[in-house]
């Protein structure tokens, strides 16, 4: 794990958050530092990235749409 | 992948689920399915790209993306921050995670639009129970929004980057109030976008921070556009490359437009078919085009026409390699071509070499990008082989401008042409020239020593500016054998130097051969040494003058030598003095014995006279004479010559002084040096000739003086005959006058000022030339004096018949004396007797035999001398050489002549005379 290091590491792991993050906002990419950090750590931990991705663009989906459901419905 | 993940527990899943919750913003209980789903998808469908891509290649793609919607910016910093994370060196799979971002590129806050992903999804859903119905069409509608967007893109990107996150929701405010004007958003959409200010940003692009409902709203308004390309959902981030690119070209107008990167070929295929092309051999795609003799790219590959282009660049480069190549080869197996066209080859394919070494060093990075994949920034690229390429190129282009201009030109001409190229304004192109021009030099430059030095001409292909015949023989060595071949004299030698080159050398040979002098030249081992290798000085003689100082000494010296040895070991003066004295008359007191001695014998006809006969008298006269004192190899070389008998002659006509040559000094009297010599001699000797006519006419006169008085009728005729044999003395005397000061003394003293002064041989002849030229020509020798010279002749013969004529008139004189003699003795014999002392017949007979005697021989001469004399004149006037006109004048000194026929020497009188036809 990334941040699993101990102490001294704790910062850099963070850093190492945020510059990711930084790039995830550069890239648009819609994720929040928790989404990203969660993540990070599936993909340290051999994760497929790009099943991945797959997974959070469904998730987001589904998500909207019951969102949009919800509304629809209550409107 | 699924095992793996599993298998590493709780932990792996847990985070998952975190996820599934986080993301759907359902409660740990409600996401069950979907955790289940995604379980799945993650354990099966979607192949791995671990192996295939690397961290590299991501982020280069990550970039690309960036650029291409005209965020450089953005792409510098992507790129920083790929750096850093790389330095803290925390992740474990940063490629992984890169990967993760890739496929998310520019799906916050809009619902991903993938077709494939939407129907895995719902398929997958499906197999569960508790899945939520997927309703496609707003989904399609979602994804048609970014896609009617893209070509404005750009612009708004910029827009985005300027303003940030932050104004997300001013933005996506604005964008709403748009449409509500907006009736159907395509074309307005483009249109304003590109102008207005606030730009219409699309959803996909606006910070996470957007509002959701503003899109959702504007959808709306969208809806009836929603199917113009429904399937052309490509901006998915998952969707691989290639399966994008065929949407692109669905989607017809944006296809041709955009980059048709379906067919394109990689680039890494490319730059190796630029690599081919680049050693002349056919690539892939880039074929050799005979018939418009260039490289031609493939056009029904797919390549970008930019691409096209740069390639179309890069492949000049191999054409021109090729041009150069196919020179070299064709000429390196010519044994003909001489040895400046293969040190020509030879600096050719050195160019050549370097240019192999580009290509290996290039052929080499291929193959380590091939064996290990793109791995850093310093892959092949066209751009990167533009640049590398462009200093080969450049040379390639001067090297077949050479050789353009070099064909069929072999020695000092090929060397001229390249010389051409020196005055380049590039720096760059001029050394090279310059190198090119030392190698090719230097073969003439090595001949050139070996010329100068040791007059030695080691020129088998005919290369070298001077040129030897094999055929002259050695007297006519200096004239003929060496000549300056024109053509191959390089032009950065001027003429003058190409002249004492050759000077240098001949008169190395000279000595050698002619004058047996084997004296080495000065500091030639030393020179040779140091001098062999600077054929550079050849050609940059405006900048340092070493090679003009060293013609300058070479040439000195050896001339200087020559000049040394033909002075003092054949002695050259001494035979140029004795021409002057014996051929020309110089030596006085010999030639007026000479003429005593001859004068019986030479009056006799021409076929009567023997040589060795006169070869004694000659013996005689020297031996007579201050000639006697000359040196014996000079009175041995003296001899007498026989001139062409024709009918007629006298041996006056035909005597001549001879002067034998041989040796060295036979390069400078020639035999046409010598004929020249012999009709000087022929004209001076019959000159002397009146001269010594004219004195026995004078004695003659003197001795017969007294005897004539007791007829006092002749005193008349006999003054007539002074008179005639003064103006006779006068004219002979005038014109000897002539020949001997004005003509031979100033031109000999020239002549010996010019040799004092000469600085090599070649000045010695010319002078000598010029003093023999300009003594014909005051001599009346030459084509145009020739009418005068008749004239002349006909005075001297007139003064020859004058002679004959006044020798009858004596003889005549004297018989008729004698008859008088007789008359009066016979008269007195009979006074004596006592008888008449003449009979009245003998009386009347004896007055018409003097009447008829004096009636005879009233000479016609007078008149004839006069005419003649003036004749001479006008033509003598009219004579361009301003010398001969003083001899007029001399002739003319008191006008006499002119008193008889005014008009003569008038300019008037001359033209006429001139124009007049002869």
């Amino acid at each position: 794990m990334a941040e699993g290091g101990g102490k001294p590491k704790l910062s850099t792991a963070r850093e190492t958050l945020d510059t990711l993050m930084e790039m995830s906002k550069l890239l648009n990419t819609g994720l929040d530092s928790d989404t990203l950090a969660l993540c990070v750590r599936l993909c340290e931990n051999g994760v497929n990235p790009e099943a991945l991705a797959l997974v959070i663009q469904e998730l987001r989906r589904e998500s909207a749409a019951v969102k949009e459901s919800d509304a629809s419905g209550s409107s | 992948m699924a095992s793996r993940s599993s298998g590493e527990g709780n932990t792996a899943a847990a985070v998952l689920q975190r996820l599934c919750c986080k993301i759907t913003g359902l409660s740990d209980d409600a996401v069950v399915p979907h955790y289940q789903f995604a379980l799945r998808i993650l354990g099966s469908n979607v192949p791995s790209v671990q192996g295939t891509g690397d961290e590299f290649q991501v982020v280069e793609k990550i970039k690309r993306h960036l650029v291409r919607r005209g965020r450089e910016n953005d792409a510098a910093t992507f790129a920083e921050l790929h750096r850093k994370l790389n330095s803290q060196g925390i992740l474990k799979n940063t490629c992984a995670i890169l990967h993760l971002l890739l496929s998310l590129i520019g799906t916050g806050q809009t619902t991903p639009r993938a077709v494939t992903g939407t129907s895995l999804f719902g398929r997958g859903l499906s197999t569960f129970a508790t899945s939520t119905p997927y309703p496609p069409q707003p989904a399609s509608a979602r994804s048609d929004q970014s896609e009617v967007v893209h070509p404005s893109r750009a612009a708004s990107d910029t827009v985005l980057g300027a303003t940030g996150g932050a104004h997300g929701t001013l933005s996506s405010l604005s964008h709403h109030s748009q449409h509500t004007t907006a009736s159907s958003g395509f074309s307005s959409i483009r249109g304003e976008g590109l102008s207005d200010g606030p730009t219409p940003v699309p959803h996909t692009l606006v910070g996470p921070g957007t509002p959701f409902t503003a899109w959702r709203e504007e959808r709306g308004g969208r809806v009836g556009d929603s199917r113009l390309s429904s399937t052309s959902r490509s901006e998915n981030a998952l969707v691989p490359r290639s399966s994008r690119a065929v949407s692109h070209l669905h989607a017809g107008v944006v296809a041709t437009t955009g980059d048709n990167t379906s067919a394109e070929i990689p680039e890494l295929d490319l730059v190796k078919d630029v690599v081919y092309a680049f050693q002349g051999i056919e690539g892939k795609w880039i074929k050799f085009d005979s018939g418009r003799d260039g490289y031609r790219i493939d056009p029904q590959a797919g390549i970008p026409k930019a691409m096209r282009h740069v390639i179309s660049k890069l492949a000049e480069c191999g054409w021109l390699y090729n041009k150069i190549r196919t020179y070299v080869e064709s000429r390196s197996t010519d044994k003909a071509f001489g040895l400046v066209g293969q040190s020509f080859c030879a600096a050719l394919h050195e160019e050549l070499t370097e240019y192999y070494r580009l290509i290996a060093v290039l052929e080499a990075q291929l193959h380590q990008e091939q064996d290990q994949g793109i791995s850093d920034g310093d892959g092949l690229t066209l751009r990167r082989l533009v640049v590398w390429t462009f200093d080969p190129l450049v040379r390639l282009k001067t090297l077949a401008a050479l050789v353009d201009v070099c064909k069929g030109k072999k020695g000092g001409a090929l060397a001229s042409c390249i010389f051409s190229y020196m005055q380049h304004g590039d720096p760059y192109i001029k050394s090279l020239i310059k190198h090119t021009l030392t190698l090719v030099s230097q073969p003439v430059y090595v001949t050139l020593m070996r010329w100068i030095y040791d007059g030695e001409l080691e020129d088998t292909y005919h290369e070298f500016f001077v040129a030897s015949d094999p055929t002259v023989k050695n007297d006519r060595l200096w004239h003929d054998k060496y000549s300056l071949r024109k053509s191959m004299i390089p032009s950065f030698l001027s003429t003058d130097q190409a002249r004492r080159i050759l000077l240098t050398g001949k008169s190395i040979n000279f000595l050698r051969q002619v004058c047996q002098d084997r004296t080495p030249i000065r500091g030639r081992d030393a020179a040779m040494a140091v001098d062999i290798k600077q054929a550079q000085s050849m050609f940059v003689q405006d900048e340092e003058s070493s090679f003009q100082k060293m013609i300058d000494g070479v040439y000195t010296d050896t001339s200087l030598h020559l000049l040394d040895i033909l002075h003092s070991k054949y002695k050259f003066m001494d035979h140029l003095k004795a021409m002057r004295r014996y051929l020309l008359l110089g030596q006085g007191d010999f030639i007026r014995h000479l003429m005593d001695l001859l004068e019986e014998d030479l009056a006799k006809p021409a076929g009567n006279l023997y040589l060795h006969n006169l070869n004694g008298i000659l013996e005689t006269a020297i031996r007579a004479t201050n000639a006697q004192y000359d040196a014996a190899d000079i009175l041995k070389r003296l001899d007498v010559r026989l001139l062409e008998v024709s009918p007629g002659d006298t041996g006056w006509d035909v005597f001549s002084l001879d002067y034998h040559v041989d040796g060295p000094i036979r390069t400078v009297f020639t035999p046409e040096c010598m004929i020249m010599y012999l009709r000087v001699f022929n004209f001076l000797w019959r000159a002397k000739r009146m001269e010594y006519i004219l004195a026995l006419i004078w004695k003659n006169q003197m001795s017969n003086a007294r005897c004539t008085k007791p007829i006092p009728e002749l005193a008349s005729i006999l003054h007539q005959c002074q008179v005639l044999g003064c103006e006779m003395e006068h004219f002979i005397q005038q014109v000897q006058y002539y020949i001997n000061f004005e003509v031979l003394e100033c031109s000999w003293d020239e002549l010996l000022h010019k040799v004092q002064e000469a600085g090599d041989l070649d000045h010695i002849i010319a002078a000598h030339q010029v003093f023999l030229d300009t003594i014909l020509c005051r001599c009346l020798l030459d084509e145009k004096s020739r009418d005068i010279l008749t004239q002349l002749r006909t005075i001297f013969d007139l003064i020859i018949q004058f002679e004959t004529a006044q020798d009858n008139f004596y003889q005549a004189v004297n018989e008729e004396l004698d008859v008088r003699q007789h008359f009066e003795q016979t008269r007195q014999k009979r006074t004596d007797q006592g008888e008449w002392a003449v009979t009245e017949a003998e009386e009347q007979e004896e007055r018409e035999r003097r009447t008829a005697f004096l009636r005879n021989i009233i000479p016609s001469t007078r008149a004839q001398m006069t005419d003649m004399v003036q004749r001479f004149l006008v033509m003598v006037t009219c004579h361009q050489d301003v010398s001969l006109r003083f001899l007029s004048f001399r002739l003319d000194f008191n006008q006499h002549y002119k008193v008889k026929e005014p008009n003569s020497r008038s300019p008037l009188a001359m033209q006429r005379q001139r124009s007049r036809p002869v």
